[in-house]
């Protein structure tokens, strides 16, 4: 299954949960002017269940923007992806907590977890708290998170082709999201109209 | 001799507080190409860094005009919409952009700078293979994120492609031949040589002579910590080859 969420649209739901060899693919889009918490948790619960899950947040106001992912592998070979990438602009505040479960019997457990941010302004802040808790052996797991600035040798360079400062702004923003737009925008069953 | 183009007066400018140029004065007409030439440290990357409008470069005294205009004054957008192009010595990766999609954006704002509608794609893309083949780039090259996992001489390629594409009234080449072996060489510099026009003018700055070799200069510039201490023609470089910065004395 392939699901997109834009929250302030559509409910995004909070219990998932996947059965022997379930998978599901879901997106989820906080766009601008949205202030939200989604908290959301997934119990892989059969054996080969896999979750591709990806979020985007764009903040450029005064909203603030939390997101809690508790993924549960709780029997053994099933895989997890999280790809979660913000932008926050403005006075914002974004914060993502992410947790990763592996039980002791989830043996041979494939779990990814990624948070990157991009902080547009001074005054907005971003918070990243992945966790991994592991009971089980034999897994590969991962997480990794990164924030930072517009990079301003690109900014420069895009000037210095006659960009404007502003289109070279958003371009960098879209190119930093453009991996989860693109599954947002291609090939997705749209939540609201189920 | 053509119209002056740029005119560079007693130019003092550096980073982070510490003063690079010390005093540079420099005329070019149109039609002409400078050679600039030095030692590393000298200031040859400074200067073009100024002419660009790097915003963390400081200009502390002295003017640029450049077609008349107060260069200074103008952003780096702005400079480009004018006919100013600068190869970078280190060309920067812009990761999820393609090269298409980077060119649009860059031919489209000058347009609307002139008050010109956009190309239509069409268009746009029959004047990107032509100047794709101009640097011998094959067709994939379009979708390629600007410069990302390029080589040296991809890079190079890359800089000379886009000068294409913008068509400039001054380039500025900043260690073009860096880097670069001589097939790689000689596809940048015919490049630059077919767009030298009576309109156009070229600065090229290297620290070797061996493209100038293949760019041959009508005026050649020594830099020497942050000043120009010898202009003359072709025979400067030979010197320099021949004998090293320190036989032209400041």
């Amino acid at each position: 299954m392939d699901k997109l969420y834009v929250a302030g649209r559509d409910a995004v739901p909070s219990f998932l949960r996947l059965g022997e060899g379930e998978s599901l693919r879901m997106t989820v889009v906080v766009p601008e002017g949205v202030s939200c918490h989604l908290s959301l948790e997934v119990d892989l619960d059969g054996k080969g269940a896999s979750l591709d899950l990806a979020g985007a947040s764009m903040s450029s106001g005064s909203e603030r923007v939390d997101i809690s992912v508790v993924v549960r592998h709780n029997v053994p070979g099933c895989h997890s992806e999280q790809l979660f990438k913000s932008v926050a602009g403005g006075c914002s505040k974004v914060s993502f907590d992410g947790l990763v479960y592996v039980a002791q019997d989830a043996v041979r457990t494939v779990a990814h977890q990624q948070n990157h941010s991009l902080l547009l302004s001074e005054s907005a802040s971003v918070e990243s708290r992945p966790q991994l808790e592991i009971y089980a052996d034999d897994v590969e797991c991962s997480h990794g998170a990164t924030t930072g600035y517009l990079n301003p040798e690109e900014l420069f360079y895009m000037r210095s082709r006659g960009i404007p400062e502003d289109v070279a702004r958003d371009m960098q923003v879209q190119a930093f999201l453009s991996p989860i737009l693109a599954r947002a925008h291609s090939g997705h069953t749209n939540a609201a109209e189920q | 001799m053509g119209d002056i183009l740029l005119e560079i007066k007693d130019l003092h400018a550096g980073i982070e507080g510490r003063e690079i140029l010390k005093g540079v004065n420099l005329t070019i007409r149109r039609g002409e190409v400078h050679a600039i030439m030095g030692p590393n440290g000298a200031g040859k990357s400074t200067l073009s860094a100024v002419l660009a409008g790097r915003p963390d470069y400081k200009v502390s005294a002295g003017s640029v005009l450049y077609d008349g205009r107060d260069l200074l004054a103008m952003a780096p957008e702005e400079r480009s919409w004018a006919g100013i192009f600068l190869s970078f010595q280190y060309p920067v990766e812009i990761p999820g952009v393609s090269i298409t999609n980077f060119m649009k954006a860059a031919i489209n704002a000058r347009r609307k700078a002139a008050g010109l509608p956009e190309l239509k794609p069409a268009e746009f893309l029959k004047l990107l293979k032509e100047k794709m083949s101009f640097v011998q780039m094959k067709g994939e090259f379009a979708k390629r994120e600007v410069n990302v996992g390029f080589s040296g001489g991809e890079k190079k390629r890359n800089e000379i492609f886009q000068m294409a594409m913008l068509e400039p009234v001054l380039s500025i080449l900043d260690e073009t031949d860096s880097g670069l072996d001589v097939d790689a060489l000689r596809i940048v510099a015919d490049g630059v040589n077919r767009l030298r026009s009576p309109r156009s003018a070229s600065v090229v700055i290297t620290h070797y002579q061996r493209l100038l070799e293949y760019i041959v200069p009508d005026v050649v510039h020594v830099l020497k910590d942050g000043r120009i201490v010898a202009t003359g023609g072709t025979e400067l470089v030979q010197q320099i080859e021949n004998q090293g910065y320190d036989s032209i004395d400041g």
